[in-house]
């Protein structure tokens, strides 16, 4: 057991990563010209932070996801940086990169399914990538993999199962256990929880929770569900339309959003009720998010925005930096709680249907 | 709740169930094993008004699309019985099948997959009324045109194009509308937003509501997001295992869930403003298969509450209110009665 308690000193001594990305932009090369997914965007996680990143599907959160681990198409434009403890690790080789990737990276799957090798048993495929990166015997790696099974509620002696005989929960934890395995300083989450039932999702995400208030990783949670980023993160980005509208602390942005795209978001977004309470009725943004092969001049969210000027319309409002208090990329900030107000009127939302 | 008469019965289920057969291994086969039968759907009793749009929860594997493509008469039943306006068309085959199809529709989650890439908007609303021979062309064509009128999607600029010019929100609706255009009672409703993003999701809801006040409609809403039956549903019925485990008022049943497994359900939706005191218990393993399930409650093998009754005697579904019904040994008086280690749970309501 001496190698294992050296092993795991050794990887207990890795500090939690501090990410900065600034001005990243990232264009998809097609046919029809290039379609720019991710336009200036810049967010930071403090060492031990949780940033929840939120959009919905083509706000390219995922592809932010994926520049950071190396993982775009050959030939897709990238510009910007990506500090990970100061280096820039955005356009590395990919030797470069694979001293990154699961040391200083791990990155938690939406798909456990396709994540994972199907001939190969769960407790090889995380030995492997212990082996791969640290000098220690087969059998410390092995218990290693075992006591990483134990934190994400998984008895030690399945690792010699296969995914096929896991089921999706369970899938989702191995995953979890592998990308802990080397203590990496940064955790990836993207959308850990969007392909498992109610409960099981529930039970991930505490899972996921005590893990970071155990280890104090540093956390980057993509996702589409503001409410999970409200239970998780402690900062929150919002996304459209590949830009950052919204960003800050996660109570402040949700409580008083200053953007209204956020404010929609949360009207749109199914609440319980609670027993003698009337309800807000859900109100939905009218309109579709607008083409990024040709993005509009002015705000991308105008077209759908019920305080839209011809402002709006004509020059896109200020990016965001990566300020810490809460900053929203709209030109009508300081009206925000006169427009937050209005916004939860369903007939705000309502005069342009389609 | 206003207190008008309660409006007709249109879709009626009373012990429905629908088992399939399991592919037997070819060695089972050889040795003469009767192949093993997957109880997908296992007695359910249930009953939508006109009016009425009812709530169907439960997670994957529950039995509730089983349900709902049994109603539709998708899949025939196994045992049990199906009852449209009060006749019994639990086994009817042919033309009395052609007709019942035209009555009750379904809307299926994935509208990316549904509508027919080929065809235009109009030519995917104007299909089943080809099938079911109705009208001559013009006739055709101002049905088509009703139907998207009523989900709110302009006739004359939409008619022509294809289902990869329109976003999933009103590829959903035309899917809808394909659904409307045989001016059906009933409607099953299979997951119909999941797939669709959070901020236009409340458009597709919000036609479903409107629907089934204006045209009268049954709808049956099947969804793993409980949050969004609450919006829409009068009703709401819970299923685990083929099962229903818990039925009542969508408030009741949302704000105050008494079996086991729906106050887990409850307490497992994250919510926007954080509740540090939301209880979770951690339930122990995954849904049980349905070719293996368990003696008893079928929930017993997860319920943090089982005693040996719940491991050995199945539940029945008893009322423990008007209109609410729960299937629970800690619910039912005469269980409690005989068996004093059943420590009812308590309710969250309280």
């Amino acid at each position: 057991m001496g190698a294992l308690a050296k092993l795991n000193e050794r990887l207990r001594a890795k500090p939690a990563a501090h990410m900065l990305v600034e001005r990243l932009s990232i264009a998809y090369q097609t046919p029809r010209g290039p379609f720019r997914a991710v336009d200036d965007v810049s967010f930071e996680v403090a060492a031990g932070a949780t940033l929840g990143l939120v959009g919905e599907s083509g706000c390219g959160k995922s592809t932010v996801v994926k520049s950071l681990m190396g993982l775009l198409p050959e030939g897709t434009s990238v510009s910007g940086r990506a500090l990970l403890n100061g280096t820039d690790i955005l356009g590395l080789s990919e030797r470069a990169l694979s001293d990154v990737r699961w040391t200083k990276i791990a990155l938690i799957t939406q798909s456990a399914m396709n994540s994972l090798d199907p001939v190969y048993c769960i407790g090889d495929q995380i030995t492997e990538s212990i082996l791969a990166h640290e000098r220690v015997s087969k059998a410390v790696a092995w218990a290693r993999a075992e006591q990483m099974f134990e934190i994400v509620g998984l008895p030690g002696s399945r690792l010699t199962e296969f995914p096929h005989q896991f089921s999706g929960g369970m899938r989702q934890r191995a995953v979890i256990a592998m990308a802990l395995s080397l203590n990496a300083g940064l955790l990836l989450a993207d959308e850990p929880t969007t392909a498992l039932d109610p409960i099981m999702q529930d039970q991930i995400m505490s899972r996921i929770r005590s893990i970071h208030a155990d280890m104090r990783r540093s956390m980057i949670l993509v996702t589409h569900d503001i409410a999970v980023v409200a239970e998780t993160c402690e900062t929150i980005a919002v996304m459209y339309a590949g830009e950052v509208v919204e960003a800050g602390p996660t109570a402040q942005v949700l409580q008083n959003p200053r953007h209204p795209y956020t404010m929609g978001l949360q009207n749109a977004f199914p609440k319980l009720p609670v027993r003698g309470q009337s309800r807000m009725p859900l109100i939905s943004i009218p309109g579709t998010v607008p083409n990024l092969l040709h993005p509009p001049v002015g705000c991308r969210f105008a077209g759908r925005c019920p305080f839209a000027t011809d402002l709006c319309r004509s020059e896109a409002p200020a990016k965001l930096s990566n300020s810490i208090s809460q900053s929203a990329a709209c030109h009508y900030q300081d009206r925000a709680s006169e427009f937050r107000a209005i916004a939860q009127k369903a007939s705000t939302w309502r005069h342009k249907d389609g | 709740m206003d207190k008008t008469p309660p409006s007709p019965t249109v879709i009626e289920a009373r012990d429905l169930k629908t088992h399939f057969q399991a592919r037997s291994s070819l060695i089972g086969a050889l040795a003469g094993r009767q192949p093993r039968a997957i109880r997908a759907l296992d007695g359910v009793d249930l009953a939508i008004r006109r009016n009425e749009i009812y709530g169907l929860v439960g997670e994957s594997g529950s039995g509730k699309s089983t349900l709902g493509m049994s109603l539709v008469r998708m899949y025939e039943p196994t045992g049990g019985e199906v009852h449209y306006n009060g006749e019994n068309i639990t086994h009817v085959h042919g033309k009395a099948l052609k007709d019942y199809r035209r009555a009750a529709q379904i809307i299926f989650q994935d509208p990316y997959s549904s509508l027919n890439p080929r065809l235009t908007i109009g030519q995917i609303i104007e299909e089943p009324l080809k099938i079911h021979r109705i009208g001559d062309a013009a006739e055709r064509q101002r049905r088509v045109e009703k139907a998207l009128e009523l989900v709110r999607i302009p006739a004359e600029e939409n008619l022509h194009r294809y289902p990869s010019d329109l976003s999933g929100g009103q590829r959903q609706r035309v899917a809808i509308a394909r659904a409307l255009v045989l001016e059906p009672q009933f409607i099953v409703a299979d997951e119909p937003v999941s797939m669709l993003d959070v901020s236009i999701q409340a458009s597709v809801l919000e036609i479903l509501d409107d629907l089934s006040r204006d045209l009268g409609l049954a709808v049956l809403y099947i969804s793993h997001d409980i949050a969004t039956v609450g919006y829409i549903c009068s009703h709401v019925a819970v299923m685990y295992l083929g099962q229903i485990v818990e039925e009542g008022t969508a408030e009741d049943i949302l704000t105050a869930p008494q079996h086991p497994y729906t106050q887990r359900l409850m307490a497992a939706i994250p919510s926007i403003v954080p509740d540090e005191n939301r209880e979770r218990v951690e339930l122990k393993g995954d849904v049980p298969s349905p070719l293996d399930i368990p003696p008893g409650c079928r929930f017993s093998s997860r319920c943090p509450y089982a005693t040996e009754l719940c491991t050995t005697v199945e539940p029945q579904l008893v009322p423990t209110a008007e209109a609410h019904r729960v299937r629970c040994h800690l619910y039912d008086a005469e269980a409690v009665a005989t068996h004093p280690s059943l420590e009812p749970p308590t309710s969250q309501a309280a």
